[in-house]
């Protein structure tokens, strides 16, 4: 079995040059974690996700103090918002170059992968370098699961 | 006319310095180079070795500094940082003016007793985090504690690095520095204070946008570890103790600090592994290698030749030669590492001292020039290269500019103080 067999296909896909305010609304629409971009010849160049989308607000702090239980209320930050300005910007200011497996990628070294990679969904690839689909650790883990051997009857 | 070796080790090391203030290279790396290139050129010239290499470097310098960042290295996780900024919020009532000052106050005591380093590197995230809760910029508070941490660690003997190096070299104790230092630098302390009201009025005057969430920050949370918190606070606090008294004991400061630092090992028993990855190795390093390389300009006569083109300057009255001094100091403080500067500046000053000169009042000159020259700018000092690169890595960066109407006028009006303060208790030293 191979990665194929478990990831969804038909995924929405952005252009380099949509802006960030749009590509959110997309994210909030489909109510998904993860946007792929293509360039103008539909060929897979990166991925924005909602990570990259809240560093965006998260407050500065969060990076430099390594334990913020003992902040109950994050006050003035809370109600900070993103200028225009920020959100009139690319995705490909945002977009990072991801991680990926082609189509033949087996099960177990895709889970690996994502679990070394802290990533909860991985865009799969064709040879020609066009997105297939988009598989998730959910996606790839249950379908392991359900490979094991049933109870002996 | 120059002899060869004085040419070369002056090449080596005004080629170092300039390398160092480029930025192009780490410091440590050009320090270690130098340093081999001295030795080594040296040798071949028959001016330098490496028996008189070693016997360049300051033991003492480092043993102090070694044993003080084991104890700061084993405090840091502790989160009693945390702790002490959290309080000076509460008692703010997120009054920006009010926490400024209270920032500011414990910046400056912990500096007075720990590097200035570690100082603004563990104050410095919390005050970010005070700040973006409570809606304010933390670009005032984060450049005033840079200043704050340069002038307190003034006060003390194991402040700051040069009074470090200095009070090795002469001889100063822990008290000397109390009766003679903190005074100057105390009202220096305050004019710094009050400047930096007044330049940062405006921001400091803005209302925050909330001050409920401030107060409901609880200081006791903040603490990782109480007990181990409370261990590492008592060897402190018995290291200061035993700094006050360690010229009647006739123990040097190393020793207090490295019997300090065992004795926090022996009673906590961390992990040393990652107590050792916070020394900073770097500093110590860059002391070491900065050692040897004036070492190898003294050997080869360039100190000598200094100290006799100052010889000529000393038919000016020696007030004048001290102030001069301070801001000759504080100039190239400002524009290369304070560090280096000293170590440079002491054999240039014990030669003075060996062809009869008072050298005393020039050991504080020293320490006066050094110290507030560092706030000039960006570079002047490590603490502000800590919160300038920290800055950067939040929306809003320090610049150069800023630090030009900020830093320097701190720089100009510190070391104005200090020197009149020096020209009147003068004849005292």
């Amino acid at each position: 079995m191979n990665v194929t067999s478990c990831m969804k296909r038909n995924v929405v896909s952005v252009n380099a040059m949509t802006t960030i305010r749009e590509a959110a609304a997309i994210l909030v629409k489909k109510h998904v974690g993860v946007l792929p971009v293509v360039d103008d010849d539909e060929k897979f160049i990166g991925v924005v996700g909602l990570r990259d989308m809240l560093t965006l607000e998260l407050p500065d702090f969060v990076s430099f103090v390594a334990d913020v239980d003992f902040v109950h209320d994050f006050g003035a930050v809370e109600e900070t918002r993103p200028s225009a300005k920020t959100l009139n910007k690319t995705v490909k200011t945002l977009m990072k170059p991801a991680i990926t497996v082609d189509e033949d990628c087996g099960l177990l070294r895709a889970y690996a992968l994502m679990l070394q990679h802290n990533l909860h969904d991985m865009p799969v690839i064709s040879k020609e370098g066009k997105l297939v689909g988009i598989t998730s650790r959910v996606d790839i883990g249950v379908a392991i699961l359900s490979t094991w051997p049933k109870a002996d009857k | 006319m120059m002899a060869v070796p004085a040419i070369i080790s002056s090449i080596i090391f005004f080629g170092s310095l300039i390398l160092i203030f480029s930025e192009k290279l780490n410091r440590s790396i050009v320090a270690i180079a130098g340093a081999a290139l001295m030795v080594t050129l040296g040798k071949i010239l028959g001016f330098y070795s490496e028996e008189a290499a070693l016997q360049a470097i300051d033991f003492n310098t480092l043993g102090l500094l070694l044993g003080m960042m084991i104890l700061v290295a084993m405090l840091e996780p502790t989160g009693f940082f945390q702790y002490l900024a959290v309080l000076a919020a509460r008692s703010s009532k997120g009054k920006p003016a009010r926490l400024f000052i209270l920032l500011g106050i414990i910046t400056t005591i912990l500096s007075m007793f720990l590097d200035n380093v570690t100082t603004v590197v563990l104050i410095a995230p919390v005050t970010i985090l005070i700040c973006e809760i409570m809606g304010i910029s933390a670009l005032p508070f984060l450049v005033s504690e840079a200043l704050l941490s340069n002038t307190g660690g003034m006060a003390t003997l194991v402040g700051d690095p040069p009074n470090v190096l200095i009070g090795s070299a002469a001889g100063f104790s822990f008290n000397d520095f109390l009766i003679y230092s903190m005074p100057i630098v105390l009202l220096s302390w305050a004019g710094a204070l009050f400047l930096l009201q007044y330049l940062f009025k405006k921001e400091l005057s803005k209302r925050p946008r909330s001050v409920k969430a401030i107060m409901r920050l609880n200081p006791a949370e903040t603490l990782n570890e109480p007990l181990i918190t409370r261990r590492i606070l008592i060897v402190l606090g018995g290291a200061v103790l035993f700094f006050f008294l360690h010229h009647a004991l006739h123990i040097s400061p190393s020793l207090v600090a490295l019997s300090a630092a065992a004795i926090a090992l022996v009673w906590v028993q961390p992990d040393i592994q990652e107590v050792l990855k916070h020394i900073e190795w770097s500093v110590l390093i860059f002391f070491g290698a900065l050692f040897v390389m004036v070492g190898g300009l003294e050997h080869a006569g360039v100190m000598e030749a200094i100290v006799g083109l100052l010889e000529q300057a000393s038919n000016v009255p020696p007030v004048l030669f001290g102030v001069g001094l301070i801001w000759i100091v504080a100039a190239l403080s400002a524009v290369v590492d304070n560090v280096p500067i000293t170590i440079a500046m002491i054999p240039v000053i014990k030669g003075l001292g060996e062809s009869g000169m008072d050298i005393t009042p020039l050991w504080w000159a020293l320490a006066f020039g050094a110290g507030f020259g560092g706030s000039g700018t960006i570079i002047g000092s490590t603490a502000n290269i800590i919160v300038t690169t920290l800055s950067e890595k939040t929306r809003t960066p320090i610049t150069s500019k800023l630090w030009n109407k900020r830093g320097l006028p701190v720089m100009l009006v510190t070391c104005a103080i200090a020197s009149i303060l020096y020209a009147i208790i003068y004849n005292w030293f």
